[in-house]
């Protein structure tokens, strides 16, 4: 990985926020996590850092997919004050929260994200995660 | 990071019957690997090759634990090889490894 960027205080400057739009098409899970990897990247987080990020996209993208049942969906990715923010959204008239497959996910983002939510208001699907980038790693 | 190109999951089956599994195991390619080991469901134990995956999210997780049931009520095992620190990561957080035969190198 190349460390010629920008300092890592770059990352409490800010960044963003970036708004996708997008379809409700896992093709497109990959090229969500690239991005979402690229711009933490120029916080120059560590290579754990970068692997907690793409799970958490991962995770976040799927529960819209699997389960709002949506044909788009919106992203929203923010890097301010050594956290990246991860939210998204879809419109929804199916979602169940208490489906046994949101636990897992709910386990893999507990695991990876400083906080994390998902909440059915009216109509819509929200799932966010922060995962922070400051973090001293033990290896 | 990886050099394996961005792209969708593919699974080779080697000449011994372990399917060897290359990509991402997310939403997209858990489908993919779900028919590749459907079609190879025949009795006999399941070897899937990980060693070529660099990511797995809880949808890939889940196609691996429905592997690990199906083999379970045939009386056989699912075997994952040469599992990498992403595979293994998403086993300890779940703390499903122990639904799985795990082997790090072929025998």
């Amino acid at each position: 990985m190349n460390h010629d960027g920008p300092p890592r205080s770059a990352a409490a400057v800010g960044r963003g926020p970036v708004e996708i739009h997008l379809p409700a098409d896992p093709e497109l899970v990959s090229v969500m996590r690239l991005a979402a990897s690229g711009m933490a990247a120029t916080a120059r987080c560590t290579v754990d850092e970068i692997d907690d990020i793409k799970l958490a996209v991962s995770e976040v993208l799927l529960v819209l997919i699997e389960h709002a049942a949506s044909t788009s969906l919106t992203l929203r990715l923010e890097l301010r004050d050594s956290v990246l923010s991860i939210e998204g959204c879809a419109e929804t008239s199916s979602a169940d929260l208490d489906h046994p497959d949101l636990a897992l996910s709910q386990t893999v983002l507990a695991e990876v994200s400083a906080t994390n939510s998902i909440d059915l208001v009216d109509s819509e699907l929200r799932i966010s995660a922060t995962v922070r980038l400051d973090r001293t790693h033990a290896s | 990071m990886s050099d394996q190109p961005v792209g969708p999951l593919q699974v080779d089956l080697d000449p011994s019957g372990v399917l060897v599994v290359h990509g991402d195991i997310d939403v997209a390619g858990g489908p993919t690997l779900e028919a590749s080991v459907r079609s190879r469901e025949n009795g006999s134990p399941v070897v899937l090759d990980l060693g070529d995956v660099d990511f797995i999210d809880s949808s890939g997780l889940r196609t691996l634990l429905a592997v690990s049931q199906r083999a379970s009520a045939r009386g056989t095992k699912v075997c994952l090889r040469n599992v990498g620190s992403a595979v293994q990561r998403i086993l300890d957080i779940t703390g499903t490894a122990g639904q799985f035969e795990l082997e790090s190198s072929a025998g």
